[in-house]
């Protein structure tokens, strides 16, 4: 299903998702992020790209798994908190960020299927919006193999052609979203297609950042392991870990008890990251990850060998956050050109 | 709907006995099912055990999957959980989830000669092989366990060794001379060089401090032993046991699914991150 949306009537659509929850991205603080939408509100779909990622809507950085309450000598009483999320409608995904969607489905299905991510993402609607102009000058979206107006992982493509949108359902999920609101949208022309066709060519004539032979990479890592390329690039780095945090497809958590009072408390899951000294260290003190440079190994390992290897594509959709907010200036793609030549 | 992958079931403590002594102690204990579900296990398969309030740990089953009344858990006194562990009382309920990881191919072993190589509390992950194959014994041919610790009063298991001297060639040492010892003096890839076991129609399975399997594979090698005859377990630091949180890989593998039992044929082609 393609249709035209007419930039004034985006409020009506919103407004005809009654039930579900929207979120848009709203400019707060000097950043672009992820808000909720009150009913019958305006969005803005003018950002750049939000600060955070969209895989925050089926992994929050926080996640009660149960309840607990144990007096001393006594049963557990447990109790599970699996989410039962409203349907959730999120406006003006990036395709970097759609592409990570499926990556993270790999990891939360595999042998063990995680039932809070499920819980979340069944219920979630990722509406994109392609990028006409890449948002960051460290934008690598083609050299990772997606494209400004990938579809891969959204729902709906929207695509801006000035005074309209272009609206393409990709997934029945998408055709039902747009459904609430058939009214609003306007058949696409023959024009209008021929209009969406040359803004996604010219968008990917847009400068992006090369990095090179994408097929060569895993086994340039490989021969890399015991380079000091990896200590050299990452010597700056001070482990504040807004690499993972930000990026669309890093997984890695941690889980912990809290307490919430007497006897009671949660075990809770949060994100964690693997520039982190602590991520890997045994108790004992000994740590098979000791340095930066094994950290910064295992972060580019993971998404440019590791996961290919597992699960046969990169766990990288060149959103260039990493780039972008890292305090210190380390560039993945930096590294790999470096890792490349070595 | 689905299974919930991380919410534990309750275990009660029936049983806890203290092997070792010292700043770094061990416990073992007995583990019951109250609520009657259980699970199933293979041998080197391990469990996340938890007290509630305090978290989880990654803990090897070293009961032999033929006891179905309960599982054993050893437990060496480190940090938070594994303190909590030892502040227990027989009675306590604690939780627990697993299986996870892979397991020893016992069945792949049949009719061969079984060599084990054990060291400190290294003896838990290979204790339940131990077990089987003996319970086993007219699957395979003959039984050595080779078992050294730092001194006789850190020998894990000692009622458990004297029944298995009737059933298995038992090679036990200490580190440094004592008094009365009738075993052997000296580190265990030592004892193992003395007694040089054949490894014709053999399978050398070994777990111990690092330091130990280095120079157990070694002597191993020197006797003979290829590669692929060669099996032992690897430790990362683990949170959620099933290939999720991310931190416990070695090259592409996590470990708490594809580990923790390797071939040294194996583990010597993935990186040095252990
Ligand atoms: C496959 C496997 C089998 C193991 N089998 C045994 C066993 O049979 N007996 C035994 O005593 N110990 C075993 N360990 C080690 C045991 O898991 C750690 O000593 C324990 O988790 C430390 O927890 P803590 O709360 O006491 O320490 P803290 O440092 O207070 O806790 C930190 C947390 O980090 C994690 N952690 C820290 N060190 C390790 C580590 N070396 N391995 C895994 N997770 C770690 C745990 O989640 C732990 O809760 C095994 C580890 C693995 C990976
Ligand atoms: S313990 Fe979480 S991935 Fe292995």
């Amino acid at each position: 299903m393609e249709k035209i949306l007419s930039k004034e009537k985006l409020r009506e659509w919103v407004g005809k998702l009654d039930g579900c929850e929207v979120h848009a991205p709203a400019f707060a603080d000097s950043v672009w992020n992820y808000a909720p939408v009150q009913t019958g509100g305006d969005i803005d779909l003018s950002h750049t790209n939000t600060v955070g990622s969209v895989k925050a809507f089926a992994f929050p950085q926080r996640e009660v798994f149960f309840r607990f309450e144990q007096a001393k000598g006594g049963a557990p009483v447990l109790t599970a908190t699996v989410p039962e999320p409203r349907p959730t409608v999120v406006f003006g995904v990036r395709p970097c960020d759609g592409r990570g969607m499926p990556r993270n489905d790999k990891v939360f299905s595999a042998e063990f299927k995680d039932p809070y991510y499920w819980a979340r993402r069944e219920k979630l609607t990722l509406v994109g919006l392609a990028c006409n102009e890449p948002h960051s000058p460290n934008c690598f979206c083609q050299s990772v193999g997606g494209s400004p107006h990938s579809e891969e992982g959204l729902d709906v493509l929207m695509t801006d052609l000035g005074d309209r949108y272009h609206v393409k359902a990709i997934t029945p999920k998408g055709a039902e979203a747009m459904e609430r609101a058939g009214d609003a949208f306007n058949e696409a022309g023959a024009a209008d297609q021929a209009e969406v066709e040359r803004v996604h060519a010219e968008s990917r004539q847009q400068p992006q950042r090369p990095i090179g032979d994408l097929a060569a990479i895993p086994e340039a890592i490989k021969q890399n392991f015991d380079s000091p390329v990896w200590a050299e690039m990452a010597q700056h780095c001070i482990g504040c870990g807004i690499c993972t945090f930000l990026c669309p497809t890093c997984h890695c958590f941690d889980i912990n008890d809290e307490a919430t009072g007497a006897n009671k408390g949660e075990r809770v899951r949060t994100w964690d990251n693997c520039q982190f000294p602590d991520f890997t260290m045994h108790t004992s003190g000994h740590n098979p990850r000791h340095d930066l440079g094994a950290r910064l190994r295992q972060r580019v390992s993971h998404k440019f060998l590791y996961f290919v290897e597992n699960h046969k594509t990169q766990q990288c959709t060149g959103c260039g956050r990493c780039i972008s907010e890292c305090p210190v200036g380390i560039d993945i793609v930096a590294v790999l050109e470096r890792v490349g030549q070595s | 709907m689905m299974d919930n992958i991380y919410l534990p079931q309750v275990g009660r403590i029936a049983g806890i006995e203290e092997e070792t002594q010292g700043a770094r102690a061990i416990k073992t204990f007995k583990v019951e099912f109250p609520n009657g579900d259980g699970f199933e296990h293979a041998c080197g398969q391990c469990a996340m055990l938890s007290i509630f309030g305090r978290g989880e740990s990654m803990i090897s089953i070293a009961s032999s999957p033929l006891v179905k009344d309960y599982k054993q858990f050893s437990i060496m006194k480190m940090g938070r959980v594994t303190t909590a562990f030892h502040d227990a009382q027989v009675g306590d309920l604690i939780g627990i989830r697993g299986p996870y990881g892979n397991h020893f191919p016992m069945a792949d072993w049949k009719g061969k000669d079984l060599v084990f190589i054990g060291g400190g509390v290294g003896l838990a992950p290979i204790w339940p092989v131990i077990q089987t194959a003996v319970a086993q014994s007219s699957h395979y041919g003959k039984i050595t366990v080779f078992y050294g610790a730092r001194t006789s009063r850190d020998i894990m298991y000692k009622a458990d060794f004297e029944r298995l001297r009737g059933l298995a060639d038992v090679q036990l040492s200490v580190d440094a001379p004592e008094q009365g010892w009738q075993g052997y003096t000296g580190f265990v890839p030592a004892n193992l060089m003395d007694k040089a076991p054949s490894p014709d129609n053999a399978i050398a399975i070994t777990c111990g401090p690092p330091i130990m399997i280095k120079f157990v594979i070694q002597n191993l090698q020197k006797l003979g032993f290829a590669d692929e005859q060669i099996y032992t377990t690897i430790e990362n630091k683990m949170k959620c046991g099933i290939g999720k949180c991310g931190r416990c890989n070695v090259g592409k593998d996590y470990v708490c699914v594809k580990g923790p039992v390797y071939s040294w044929a194996e583990l010597k082609t993935l990186p040095q991150e252990y």
